[in-house]
């Protein structure tokens, strides 16, 4: 058996006999690898929630017609080519009556919403999306077919779902953007575009708009825009916060478990040195058994911390996150790392004895 | 200079004197004894020219090196090339085999080598126990463990600090002849602390110590 495999005997036949301890100590890696992964893949998701949440609701610019009642599909060609735009959406408003109640109306394309909980499914071609405040006044039910009537003109449409956002939208019904162009026959005209612009550049951007296009009201959703900053950065904090208590918490427990460890295993200390063990050659073994329970807590952590935040997600959302791959090794590093340096301290700290003193039991 | 030289070693603790300059030359080869009452000093000059404490004061060669101009990792090495340690508590790592605890001190030395650890094992009787831990071994068998694992890398010095001081007399005797077996076919040097005479008589030369000092040093005749 040459001295690698030696040493990983050695390692498995200490590990598999503290096997309470070894359990305890990665629990508490495990512990603080679930929270940190939770807390980064809550933290990036959230940003890429919350802006999805805040597109489907509003944008943080919203483009109106100054003089024209309408404005005309062109806006599209020219926020496609501004870089500083991340997405926009169209939308047509429009008076009808469905079962003879006056509602509006609402065109837009549903392609760009995320978040929204629609009971049932998006419109296809002659089908409606009905706000449940509707839903509940006209007493409608899923695949009702219902008669839409636009200036003297009556379609029959069938329900296809229903939404509630606790918004305007409660109050209306809403089709694709195409099809309530052409029912009210509005072909190519928009009531309002909604623009999400980068955060960091929005004064600039809303000028440039203004600038090339000023025969259009363009205004700053200023509160949304500087809120959702905000409340990000609030959330990443308040996270950062977590982990760092939770990484001190644990890198705590895993140090006193593996100073109880070392203080067992001190005239083991004791006889290696004796038989000619170098401070190094022993320390490597006592680190490498914290190396290993590193790994055992930032694996599981990271299982657990995964499962954790897609529960959050989907509680908080409604749908799952994307958490990226580094996560992976951001836990695995850091499960090592809170192993390892609460191993470090207890066994420098028994190095420090004399043979003599451990093997006589002081 | 002899191969092992005591040059006016001193130990003092906090609270007491251990050892107040003891001068001492051990030929190579040869067993000597240290007999004494408890707290005559007798295992801390044992533990001194084991390199296992400093002293004080004074200095202590082997085979010419002087062991207080060598650093902790120094003298961790050079304990490994030269000397083997039986405890009294054989402090065999409990959870590893017989043959396991000798491959221990082989890893510190060079390389591990199973076959040779279990040649050592049959020299000392325990072939019928190589795979067996120490709780599952006598106080004996636990001692002829330890001998053979301080014995693995042929050293030039054994130190045994009362290595038969939890054994009964059977075993005891057991271990002494064994030790006389082994010494007289490889001619390491033995120093042998003991408080029992029945033990003490087993080697060359005998010295006594009394209150930190050699206070008598007679050739021994077996």
């Amino acid at each position: 058996m040459n001295k690698r495999k030696w040493f990983l005997h050695f390692l498995w036949r200490s590990l598999s006999q503290r096997k309470g301890r070894v359990a305890v100590a990665s629990a508490s890696v495990m512990i603080a690898a679930a929270i940190v992964v939770s807390a980064l893949g809550i933290s990036l998701g959230i940003r890429q929630k919350l802006g999805g949440e805040l597109r489907s609701y509003g944008a943080n610019v919203i483009i109106t017609p100054k003089e024209e009642k309408y404005l005309s599909d062109e806006v599209f060609s020219f926020l496609s080519s501004d870089v500083e735009v991340e997405d926009f959406s169209g939308q047509l408003y429009a008076r009808v009556s469905v079962n003879g109640a006056d509602v509006e109306m609402i065109g837009l394309d549903f392609k760009k919403l995320q978040g929204w909980r629609i009971e049932g499914r998006t419109p296809a071609e002659g089908e409606i999306l009905i706000g449940t405040n509707i839903r509940d006044a006209l007493g409608l039910k899923l695949n009702d077919a219902v008669k839409v009537t636009v200036g003297d003109r009556d379609i029959l449409m069938k329900v296809s779902g229903f939404v509630e956002r606790g918004g305007p939208e409660d109050n209306a019904v809403m089709l694709d953007l195409a099809q309530s162009q052409r029912l009210t026959g509005l072909v190519g005209k928009l009531s309002a575009v909604f623009v999400r612009v980068k955060s960091r550049n929005i004064g600039e951007t809303v000028k440039a708009l203004r600038d090339h296009m000023p025969y259009v009201n363009v205004k700053t959703l200023r509160q949304v825009a500087f809120a959702e900053e905000s409340f990000l950065k609030k959330i990443e904090l308040l996270m950062a916060l977590v982990t760092l208590v939770v990484l001190v918490a644990s890198g705590i427990s895993v140090s006193s478990t593996m100073s109880a460890t070392v203080l067992e295993r001190l005239k083991e200390i004791g006889l290696m040195k004796a038989i000619g063990g170098t401070k190094n050659s022993i320390r490597r073994f006592y680190l490498a058994e914290g190396c290993i329970i590193g790994i055992i807590g930032g694996l599981s952590g990271y299982v657990l911390g995964f499962l954790s935040a897609q529960a959050v997600s989907k509680g908080a959302f409604g749908s799952f996150i994307s958490i990226p791959f580094y996560v992976f090794f951001i836990s695995l590093g850091m499960g090592v790392l809170i192993a390892v340096s609460s191993s470090i301290l207890p066994v420098t700290d028994a190095l420090r004895y004399k043979p003599s003193s451990i093997l006589r039991g002081e | 200079m002899e191969f092992i030289s005591v040059k006016d070693v001193v130990k003092e603790y906090e609270t007491a004197v251990a050892l107040r300059g003891v001068d001492m030359d051990v030929e190579k080869g040869r067993w000597v004894s240290i007999v004494g009452p408890s707290g005559s000093g007798k295992s801390t000059l044992l533990n001194i020219i084991g390199g296992l404490d400093s002293p004080t004061k004074g200095s202590v060669f082997i085979d010419g090196v002087d062991l207080g101009s060598l650093s902790e990792d120094a003298m961790a090495r050079f304990r490994r090339e030269n000397i083997g340690f039986v405890f009294q508590q054989s402090h065999l790592v409990p959870y590893l085999t017989s043959v396991e605890n000798v491959m221990l001190a082989q890893y510190f030395h060079s390389i591990t080598d199973e076959a040779e650890a279990v040649e050592a094992l049959n020299r000392v009787g325990l072939g019928h126990r190589l795979h067996h831990r120490p709780s599952q071994l006598s106080g004996g068998e636990q001692q002829r463990v330890c001998i053979a694992r301080a014995l693995i890398n042929s050293p030039k010095i054994l130190l045994a600090d009362e290595p038969t001081g939890n054994l009964d007399r059977e075993n005891t005797r057991l271990i002494l002849e064994l030790l006389k077996k082994l010494h007289s076919e490889e001619h390491f040097t033995i120093i042998l602390v003991t408080h029992d005479p029945f033990v003490s008589k087993w080697a060359e030369r005998l010295l006594t110590m009394e209150d930190g000092r050699i206070i008598k040093d007679e050739p021994l005749y077996c």
